[in-house]
Formats: C-alpha cells, sequence, structure tokens
C-alpha cells in the first residue's frame, strides 16, 4: 500500500527530481572521491551514500489530511486472542503496551471490548435521557451537552478481566496481552452531577445505571456517591472525539473502577434507590472464589504495574550492556507513591525512576537503567500506590482468592530473560 | 462527511436499479434482514466460516461445499445429491431450512415473509459473482444510500455548524422541538435539556430489578419458550442450553462452583431471575435485539428456567404476577466486596528490598508451554481459560 503512495508521491515529483539531480551530481562525485582516498574508506552506505529520502522531496501537506502513523509502525496495531470469545462482535483486543512511551495512549491503539460491535451514532441523532428518582426528567442533544461546563483530566481505563487469562498460571507470550486491556487518555468532558443537578435528584436517590445505545444496551449499577464524586460524560479523548470504538459520540468516565463501568454510546442514565443487578454485575464481573462465594460490586481497579520492555514482544536483542528497563504502573486508588523493580525474581530489588506527569488514576511511566551481564534474569516490577497498597503477587492472589475469579487479577508479572535476550512469560520459585 | 458523494451513489444505485432486476432498495433491506443472520454467518470481505459457512460466492455453490466447514451430514448429502444455492433453492430454505434439508445444524426456524427472503437473496447476491441476476456490483453502494430525510439535508451548505444544529432540531420530535425553541426551560441550573416524555421514558426505561420493579404485564409458558427457544436462541444456545462452541452456556453447572473448571449458568450462578428477563428483553436474540414481544420474554425465561429444573411442568406460566415468587438458587452465594480482608492488603506494609527469598529463582510455570498466544498457533480449540 504504502508502496502505490510513493510510487504516486514519485511520479509527480519527477520533473523536480531530474532538475535537481542535474544540479546535485557534481557535488555527489567530488564526495564519494573524498572517502574512497582516505584509511577509513568503509562506512555505513547509509552515511556514505546518499539516500533517496535525502535527495527526493517527499509528499505534499495533504497527503494525508488526517495524519497516520509511518509506514515503518506498520506492526504497531491492537491484536486479539480470537479462541477467547465466540465472535468479534462480542470481543476484546488488546493495546501494544511494549510499543509505547510515556502515559498517553494513541486513540488508534486503546483496547477494545465490545459485546454488540461497534454503535454507528449520528451525533445529531444522538439522545441522552436522565431519568428515575429526579424532578424533571431530562434529554439533552450533544449540542445541549456542549453548553455546560467541562473538565479535562487524564485516567486509564482498565477492564477487570486485564490479566484474566493468567490466574492459573503463565498462558499469554507478551505483555500486550497479559495487560493490554488497559489505556489511559485525556478525556474532556461534563462532569456528571451537573448533569444530575440538572434534573434535581431527589433524596431518596443512593444509585445510578447508565445505559449504552448500542446492540447490547450496557448497563451497569453505580453507586451515586461516585457518580457526583469524579464521573465525567465524555466527548473527546486526546483533545478530538471519542473513536467509534470508544464510545462515539458519547461515553462515561468512571475513574479507577472497572472499564466495563464506562458505559460507551451512552444514551440514559437512571437514578435509583437500589442496583439493579444487571447481568453484567451478576453473571459477568462478579469474581468467584474457592468457597464457592462470588464477590460482587468489586469496582476499585488495584494497584499494579508491568514492565513493557524488555519483554516477550520485545526480547533483548544485544549481547550485554547498557539497558533500559521501563513499564507503566497505575492504581485506582490514587496516584503511584513507588515502584521497585528486580532482575532476579524478587530476591533483591531496587527503586525504579518515575518520569513524566503523576496524575491521580493514570498511568504511570517507570525507568530503571541498568548494564546486562549478558546473563539470565528474572524481571518484575511491584507498584505501590498512595494508599499505601503494594502490589501482590499471583501466589498470594491465588491463596486468597482460588484460581477462578477471571477478574481483578493485578499479581506481580515475571518475564524471563535468557543469556540470547529472549523473553517468555513464567512463574517462579 | 460531504454530501456530495452521496449524492452520486444515489445516481449510481438508481443505474443500478435500472439494468438489474435486483433493486439497490432490496439489497438494503436485505442488509437489515441479515442482522438476523449475522450471529452465526459473515459475508463480505474477509468474511470466515462462524457457527455457519461464510456466504461469499453462494450463488451457484454446492451445499455443504466449503472446505473445511463441518457440516451436518445431511448437508454434505444434500450438496452431493445436487443440491445447488441459487433463487429458488434459496428461498425455500430460507423459508424452512429443516423442511430442505432435514437434518441440518442451522437452527434458524425460517423466515416467514417472502419479501424478506425475496431482500436478503438481493443483499446476498451482491458478495457473488456468479449471481444470475448479474448484480456483481458489491453492496456498498446499497448500504450507503441515503434514505429519504438525507436527500433533503444534502440541499444545504455542507458541513456549516449552524446547518448542523437546524437540522438537529428538525429531527426531533416536533412537538417537543417547538417548546425547547421557543423558552428558556425551567429546570436545573444551567435550564439546558428539556422535559423527557412519558412515551420517551417508557421507550428507553426497560431494565428490571430483582423486587420486580420494571416488570411489564404480560405472561409465557414453558412450551411457549420451547418454540421461541428452538426458532431463535437454538442456534447459539444450543437445544437445552448447552451451548454451541464459545456462546454462554445457559443451563446445568450446579454444584460446580468450587471445581476446577466451573459452569456459570442461570441454573448454577446467576442470583436473580430479573436479570434473565431484563437481558434478553435489552439484547437478545444476538442480532436482532428489542425484536421479543414481552409475553415471548416471559415465556423465554420459563423456558430458561425449565432448562435448569428449577420448574418443571411444561405448562407452567410465568407472569408479572408470579415472578418475584421464584429464586434462583445461587442467590444467596454472592457477598459484597472485601477484598480488604485480605492480608496482603494491609497498607503501608514495607516491602522487603534485600534477600527476600532463599535461593536462585526457578521457573514453575511456562507460558511457551502452554503456547496459546496468538500468531504462535492456529488451534481453534485451545482450552486456555476464556473471558466472555
Amino acid at each position: 500500500m504504502s508502496v502505490v503512495q510513493k510510487g504516486g508521491a514519485a511520479v509527480a515529483s519527477a520533473s523536480r527530481r531530474q532538475f535537481l539531480k542535474a544540479g546535485l551530481a557534481g557535488g555527489a562525485v567530488a564526495a564519494a572521491s573524498t572517502v574512497a582516498g582516505g584509511a577509513l574508506a568503509a562506512g555505513d552506505p547509509l552515511i556514505t551514500e546518499i539516500q533517496d529520502w535525502n535527495r527526493y522531496p517527499g509528499d505534499g501537506v495533504d497527503a494525508f489530511p488526517y495524519g497516520k502513523p509511518s509506514q515503518f509502525e506498520s506492526e504497531v496495531v491492537r491484536r486479539n486472542v480470537p479462541w477467547l470469545t465466540s465472535d468479534s462482535i462480542s470481543s476484546i483486543n488488546f493495546t501494544p503496551l511494549h510499543e509505547l512511551d510515556g502515559i498517553i495512549t494513541p486513540n488508534g491503539l486503546c483496547f477494545e471490548r465490545h459485546h454488540a460491535g461497534i454503535a454507528v451514532v449520528d451525533p445529531q441523532q444522538h439522545r441522552l435521557m436522565i431519568n428515575g428518582l429526579v424532578d424533571t426528567p431530562l434529554v439533552f442533544t450533544m449540542a445541549d451537552l456542549m453548553r455546560f461546563p467541562r473538565e479535562n483530566r487524564v485516567y486509564f481505563l482498565e477492564c477487570a478481566a486485564n490479566s484474566g487469562m493468567e490466574w492459573r498460571g503463565s498462558q499469554l507470550n507478551g505483555c500486550q496481552f497479559t495487560h493490554g486491556m488497559v489505556h489511559c487518555v485525556m478525556y474532556t468532558g461534563v462532569p456528571l452531577k451537573y448533569l444530575l443537578e440538572e434534573a434535581g435528584v431527589k433524596t431518596s436517590a443512593k444509585w445510578i445505571m447508565p445505559e449504552g445505545a448500542d446492540a447490547s444496551a450496557m448497563t451497569r449499577s453505580i453507586p451515586l456517591e461516585k457518580a457526583l464524586e469524579d464521573c465525567l460524560v465524555a466527548f473527546k479523548m486526546n483533545g478530538e472525539a471519542l473513536r467509534p470504538e470508544q464510545g462515539y459520540p458519547l461515553r462515561l468516565v468512571v475513574p479507577g473502577w472497572e472499564g466495563n463501568m464506562w458505559i460507551k454510546w451512552l444514551r440514559r442514565i437512571e437514578v435509583g434507590d437500589e442496583p439493579w443487578h444487571q447481568r453484567e454485575e451478576t453473571s459477568k464481573y462478579t469474581d468467584l472464589l474457592a468457597n464457592g462465594k462470588a464477590r460482587r460490586f468489586t469496582w476499585v481497579m488495584d494497584v499494579k504495574s508491568v514492565i513493557t520492555n524488555p519483554s516477550p514482544q520485545a526480547p533483548i536483542k544485544y549481547k550485554r550492556g547498557r539497558t533500559v528497563l521501563t513499564g507503566l504502573a497505575w492504581s485506582g486508588n490514587g496516584t503511584i507513591k513507588r515502584v521497585d523493580v528486580t532482575l532476579d525474581g524478587g530476591r533483591n530489588w531496587v527503586t525504579a525512576r518515575l518520569d513524566g506527569p503523576s496524575l491521580s488514576k493514570s498511568l504511570h511511566r517507570f525507568y530503571y537503567e541498568f548494564d546486562w551481564d549478558g546473563s539470565e534474569l528474572f524481571l518484575q516490577s511491584r507498584a505501590i500506590d498512595e494508599a499505601g497498597f503494594v502490589q501482590p503477587t499471583k501466589d498470594e492472589l491465588r491463596a486468597a482468592r482460588g484460581d477462578n475469579s477471571i477478574y481483578h487479577n493485578n499479581g506481580i508479572q515475571t518475564w524471563h530473560v535468557n543469556p540470547d535476550g529472549v523473553i517468555e512469560n513464567v512463574e517462579i520459585s | 462527511m460531504s454530501r456530495f458523494p452521496n449524492a452520486v451513489l444515489v445516481a449510481a444505485a438508481a443505474l443500478l436499479a435500472a439494468v438489474t432486476s435486483v433493486s439497490a432498495q432490496d439489497a438494503a433491506l436485505g442488509e437489515k434482514v441479515f442482522a438476523r443472520c449475522k450471529a452465526c454467518h459473515a459475508v463480505g470481505e474477509g468474511a470466515e466460516n462462524r457457527v455457519g459457512p461464510h456466504l461469499n460466492e453462494l450463488f451457484g455453490r454446492t451445499a455443504g461445499s466449503i472446505e473445511g466447514f463441518k457440516y451436518s451430514p445431511a448437508m454434505t448429502k444434500a450438496g452431493e445429491g445436487g443440491l445447488v444455492w441459487e433463487d429458488e433453492t434459496l428461498a425455500e430454505f430460507l423459508a424452512k431450512p429443516k423442511d430442505l434439508v432435514k437434518g441440518t445444524k442451522m437452527a434458524f426456524a425460517g423466515l416467514k415473509k417472502e419479501d424478506e427472503i425475496a431482500n436478503l437473496t438481493a443483499y446476498l447476491k451482491t458478495f457473488s459473482a456468479n449471481a444470475a441476476s448479474g448484480a456483481a456490483t458489491p453492496a456498498a453502494p446499497a448500504s450507503d444510500a441515503p434514505e429519504a430525510p438525507a436527500e433533503k439535508k444534502s440541499e444545504a451548505a455542507p458541513d456549516a455548524p449552524e446547518t448542523k444544529a437546524a437540522a438537529a432540531t428538525e429531527a426531533a420530535p416536533a412537538e417537543a422541538a417547538a417548546e425547547v425553541s421557543e423558552e428558556v426551560p425551567s429546570h436545573g441550573v444551567f435550564h439546558l435539556g428539556r422535559p423527557a416524555t412519558e412515551d420517551e421514558v417508557a421507550a428507553w426505561d426497560i431494565d428490571i430489578r430483582p423486587d420486580g420493579a420494571g416488570l411489564p404485564e404480560g405472561r409465557g409458558t414453558v412450551a411457549q419458550g420451547e418454540t421461541l427457544f428452538a426458532d431463535q436462541c437454538a442456534s447459539c444456545h444450543g437445544d437445552f442450553g448447552e451451548a454451541v462452541g464459545r456462546w454462554p452456556v445457559l443451563a446445568g453447572g450446579q454444584g460446580t462452583l468450587m471445581n476446577e473448571r466451573p459452569e456459570k449458568t442461570v441454573g448454577s450462578f446467576w442470583p436473580y431471575l430479573s436479570t434473565v428477563y431484563d437481558y434478553i428483553r435489552r439484547a437478545m436474540p444476538f442480532g436482532n435485539a428489542r425484536s421479543l414481544s414481552d409475553d415471548d420474554v416471559y415465556a423465554l425465561t420459563a423456558y430458561v428456567l425449565y432448562l435448569n429444573d428449577i420448574v418443571t411442568e411444561e405448562d407452567f406460566e410465568l407472569s408479572k404476577e408470579n415472578f418475584t415468587s421464584i429464586r434462583l438458587p445461587n442467590e444467596d452465594n454472592f457477598i459484597d466486596d472485601d477484598r480488604l480482608s485480605e492480608p496482603h492488603y494491609a497498607a503501608n506494609i514495607e516491602p522487603c528490598m534485600k534477600d527476600c527469598k532463599p535461593g536462585k529463582a526457578e521457573i514453575t510455570k511456562h507460558a511457551a508451554v502452554l503456547d496459546v498466544t496468538p500468531d504462535s498457533v492456529d488451534d481453534e480449540e485451545n482450552t486456555g481459560g476464556g473471558i466472555d
């Protein structure tokens, strides 16, 4: 595809190229003869020879009215695990964490989770209703919502099932698959409390239930306290309109709480005095324990971290020497206070360097630079959040909950680095 | 987003309609009918086999002939016997699949209306180069063809924000919109939005709570539910709720919650019957949500109870009146979030930094051994723990 585009551009600029070629020819010959004469004649041809991109102009300003990543980044994409779910219409894919840096996830790489595919909603035809225990049930158009005061907030969104496939032991070989159901963007939206106040919440109200306009009509019960505290009704992510797969034109933002509650294509919010016990908070998103009991309403995403590089999809490609270890940490309880890393599988730990903004309920980026001696490594990271909670081991989680919880696996991840730099998802003694 | 390309498409679609017997409108309507099929069948670019075979190049195809798809023996035999998919055979099959191919595993009961069959056939033809009518043009023009109101919009200046706002007001329910534009509402702080009408609230407020709040008037029996289930549900959930492929299992599993592989069904796991009614009503059948009547949903809910041995008589009738008298067996096994009681939550414990464990780390589990990572395996029968 890119070849075609390049070809097209080449044709367009052919006459200019010939013109330039004639002018440059003399200079190139002179340079080549100088190099050939010296003792350091051999050199990287990428340096010693003039490259096409150095000689010929590239595409003009409107070649891509909506810009996209370099053709050399074509591997940086969301990926799914086909056997996880019955059909791609109700399925999930994963953010390529090992390809990213900083704390913001590009919009096109934010993982997707749909229960009935991506709804296509014309914003002019979108309505948001607030009903139930309110003084005046209201209907808002998108234009109405644009007239409320807005806020900008950076938050992570993590699926409660992130790392869920790893409960019984190491399963998927790559942090994209073990931890890629998380993303972090800046949302622009209206605080939900303004919308609720506009309708007038009755004193008996204790819960809200947001509902999506898609064919799954996704619903969750959320305590009114949380709704009034920090929830947003968002229409922008990273400055531009929500992507269709993220709920365009409107989604709920429920900071620090499980992603399933962040209703996409948000069309209705009902106010009530009791929870509704919808499908996604009874048969799903409840945590089955070893004793057969199941926890419900486990909303907060606990303190968690993962080393994104090196990792199975991003092996070490040199024999030894300076190495940058980096990763992500986050907590639904607030900011990350500290991240420790170990190279020897938890025998000895060092504190990593946090860099970039430290925002409540958002991703945090950490680094640890070291000289690799070329020997086997067992890499782990361990985050501590501002509430003082320490990321547990997977064994600690299993001891407390058994193997069948599916959700809320925030255990410490181990990557095994062998002397060839090949990396594998393992569990260790 | 300019309207101009749409205008071109309208012309193209009109031309297509004039030239061929398959009008673009039929195909467009057929695409809507296809919503009922697409939980199991894929068609179009990149379509693959799912629960059912893909439907590209269907016309002229011998029945049961897609390599790699596991057909019922009946369908394979029908193909060997000379059954080829074309207008007439497909119309007959779509009307009542089990009449044409007795023993087909396609659980869909059939399309009752002839125009639905005709429209669906027209739609599928757009993906078949061999379609007898010669409608070889892909379906894109049909699906993108603007409906009547869009033509009106095309007269407006493209993309002017003011025009968009005006169009939005026009699209709103006439009487309500008129009220908004006349006066500033008295509600709230910012006086934004407008009061919802009773009909609007009724149209969207369809949720049911465990205490029965929200239940509509209505009733349905196990026997009625069984018929509906066979027609609309069994293709994914299996005749007895045992499920096809990875679609959700609805019945059985009682007593397995402490097993190595728990089976979480309505009978074994779900705490409240209201959730069953609510979910069927809002989201089922997959691919055709909101198509069931309130009585249908009572009947299907009754049948799911029957599949789980929670009711045992086929003439059992579930209704608004007796709904809350039925309790699901696992209700008491749900507890509120008590994660904080787990030992590792003890806050402000300074974790160990030096010589924390004796000896060298030894690998106890490998991901590579399980080998279920995408790109490293193409085995769809993998048994890794799934999510859904």
